[in-house]
């Protein structure tokens, strides 16, 4: 119940502040970019001219498959920084302005507190991620050739979860510090750091949840869903759970203090 | 049978203690001011009451608690800057605090219609909270503490930030409230204090050095400072005053004399003979009744 | 037969998507009580910088 009250308070407030238009209508627009530009970038060149003649301007058209995956890396970039930036004051930014400890003199539970926050902001870029995949899916199959849509289903379903771990480390850092631009910052590094330990050390970290985009690849290219997507996926629910765990632990510590 | 009872309450932050072995008890229904100067620990005590920050040693109990160890069911809490979701209307943000406190949506809607009524927010009930003023806010503040009935009502500094004239609001809407409610507010205004509150707590660096009704206080302290002065200076005037019965200290500044007196009427009578009968040129005679001021000045550079 | 029919109607909804979140950024823009910064600033950035403008209101614009 108590749940309830305040994931729906969230929902109304992106409501007001427009998250629920903008936040899908910029993944939409990420991830069609890629597989249109790349359909008519040569086509542009040709028309433009200024390519000296006899000279051979050959750029690989990618298959539906390659194309698609355009959309997922768009997404696996662009579509991340706007969700750190989402959820960046999410917690932070009632600490700073000073609404958090209104709302927390009322009987309020940690655990409801954080994890209606943490859906709320899921709903958005869950939404926002299946819009845009599917957008980018319609795109590719009129320029690059038809793809079975149950792949992509399946991949946005991975996808959501490597999202899902996002928004995780971004509500845990939201309960260290008070400043939202600092909360964004310090997300973006533990991001970048887990992307480029996954990179290095990919072959022994093959469960890593950065590599969930990798294996999305491999599927819509083989169709098969490999042992270690399914590695990918539990380890980020594993982590995103422990992300909230800490988080509200954080904030109960800091209630004693 | 006392509302909460407040035993040997102590924080330490790295070493530093800001709340220092405080006790006290609060009867239900009365109106309890936590008087002290600006860093005496009156913030960090009502946030122990408000179940906020946990003591480092010592304990609250409510002796309403049976049901839950969560005292901010039973408290309603008004922070010294009260900040809201802006981006709400005021009736909305009441909903949901009473919502927060496991009010059901009606319940909490009929809750709110009234207490909007009881503050004097109806006509703006709908008006986003970023467009009020601080005097609303703070209205606005009380009304959220309110909302689930709760036994004890703490306010921080509840007036002192405002204009006169939204000061002169929330202490009436206090004398209002402390009809049927309790009420424990602090404040470093001798003022508000005096004028509203049935108790007095007074704290200092953390401990309280003084409390009891104002009554009481008052009685305590009840000695009467009388200042005389004379056109002349009579001879042996030192000695002859401190030989009045009732006279307990006498004083000299420049050409005054203050007399420190238990019982005005009797000193009264007693100096008057003798200024007769030394036939003393007596200019001035004014008696200046020992004020909350003096006893919170005497408390603190105690 | 680079602007044919065909790519029009292929960028269509992309742009209709654009214009959108350009109206949506100055709706918002007029109706919030202050912007973080002049608001006629933020109306240039919003209408002439390509979908970047909007996005950037949104983040940077809105007063925390």
């Amino acid at each position: 119940m108590q749940w309830y009250v305040i994931f729906k308070k969230e929902i109304l407030e992106n409501w007001r502040n427009m998250k629920w238009i903008w936040v899908p209508i910029v993944f939409i627009l990420f991830a069609v970019m890629d597989p249109i530009t790349t359909y008519y970038l040569p086509k542009i060149m040709d028309a433009v001219g200024g390519i000296p003649e006899g000279a051979v301007v050959d750029i690989p058209m990618p298959n539906a498959n390659e194309a698609i995956l355009m959309s997922f890396n768009e997404l696996g970039l662009l579509g991340v920084l706007i969700t750190v930036v989402i959820a960046m004051g999410v917690i932070s930014g009632e600490m700073k302005s000073g609404v958090y400890e209104l709302i927390l003199s009322k009987p309020v539970k940690y655990t409801n507190y954080v994890s209606a926050k943490f859906m709320s902001l899921a709903l958005i870029v869950f939404l926002s991620i299946f819009l845009a995949v599917v957008a980018g899916w319609y795109y590719v199959s009129l320029l690059f050739g038809s793809i079975d849509f149950t792949k992509i289903l399946t991949s946005i379903l991975f996808f959501s979860l490597y999202f899902a771990l996002i928004i995780g480390i971004v509500i845990m850092v939201n309960t260290w510090v008070q400043s939202p631009g600092v909360v964004a910052f310090l997300s973006l590094i533990i991001i970048i750091a887990l992307n480029v330990l996954t990179s290095i050390y990919g072959h022994i970290f093959t469960w890593s949840p950065a590599l969930i985009g990798d294996y999305i690849g491999e599927y819509l290219h083989s169709g098969v869903l490999s042992t270690e997507i399914w590695y990918s996926a539990l380890m980020a629910v594993i982590f995103t759970f422990a992300c909230i765990q800490f988080a509200i632990l954080t904030l109960k510590n800091r209630a004693l203090q | 049978m006392a509302l909460l009872e407040a035993s040997h309450l102590t924080k330490t932050y790295k070493d530093i203690s800001v709340v220092n072995d405080v006790s006290f008890s609060l009867e239900h229904g009365k109106c309890v001011a936590l008087l002290g100067p600006n860093g005496s620990g009156k913030t960090t005590t009502l946030r122990m009451l408000a179940g906020f920050i946990k003591p480092t040693d010592g304990n609250i109990s409510f002796n309403e608690d049976r049901l839950s160890k969560d005292f901010r069911n039973y408290v309603g809490y008004l922070p010294q800057f009260p900040v809201f979701h802006n981006w709400m209307s005021g009736k909305e943000f009441l909903i949901y605090a009473g919502q927060l406190a496991h009010l059901s949506k009606t319940e909490a809607i009929k809750r709110a219609d009234e207490l909007l009524d009881l503050v004097n927010l109806k006509e703006v009930r709908k008006l986003r909270i970023s467009k009020y003023s601080g005097g609303m806010k703070q209205r606005l503040g009380i009304a959220q503490a309110l909302i689930h009935a709760p036994k004890l009502i703490i306010l921080d500094e509840p007036a002192s930030a405002l204009d006169p004239i939204g000061r002169r609001e929330v202490l009436n809407l206090m004398r209002e409230l402390k009809k049927d409610a309790t009420i424990l507010f602090s404040t470093h205004i001798l003022n508000d204090a005096e004028e509203v509150s049935d108790e007095i707590l007074l704290l200092n660096e953390g401990k309280i050095i003084e409390q009891g009704s104002m009554h009481e206080l008052e009685s305590v302290q009840s000695t009467v400072t009388i200042k005389l002065s004379f056109t002349d200076e009579p001879k042996f005037i030192e000695d002859r005053l401190k030989e009045i019965e009732s006279v307990f200290k006498v004083t000299r500044e420049n050409n005054d004399y203050f007399l420190t007196v238990h019982d005005l009427q009797i000193a009264r009578k007693q100096l008057l003979e003798v200024v007769h009968r030394e036939n003393w040129q007596l200019t001035r005679f004014e008696v200046a009744k020992t004020s909350l001021e003096d006893l919170f000045m005497k408390a603190v550079k105690k | 037969m680079l602007i044919n029919q065909d790519l029009i109607l292929l960028l269509l909804p992309v742009l209709i998507l654009q214009l959108i979140l350009l109206v949506i950024a100055i709706i918002d823009l007029i109706r919030i009580e202050k912007a973080n910064g002049p608001k006629w600033v933020w109306a240039l950035v919003i209408i002439f910088i390509n979908i970047i403008g909007p996005i950037v209101y949104f983040i940077f614009g809105r007063r925390p």
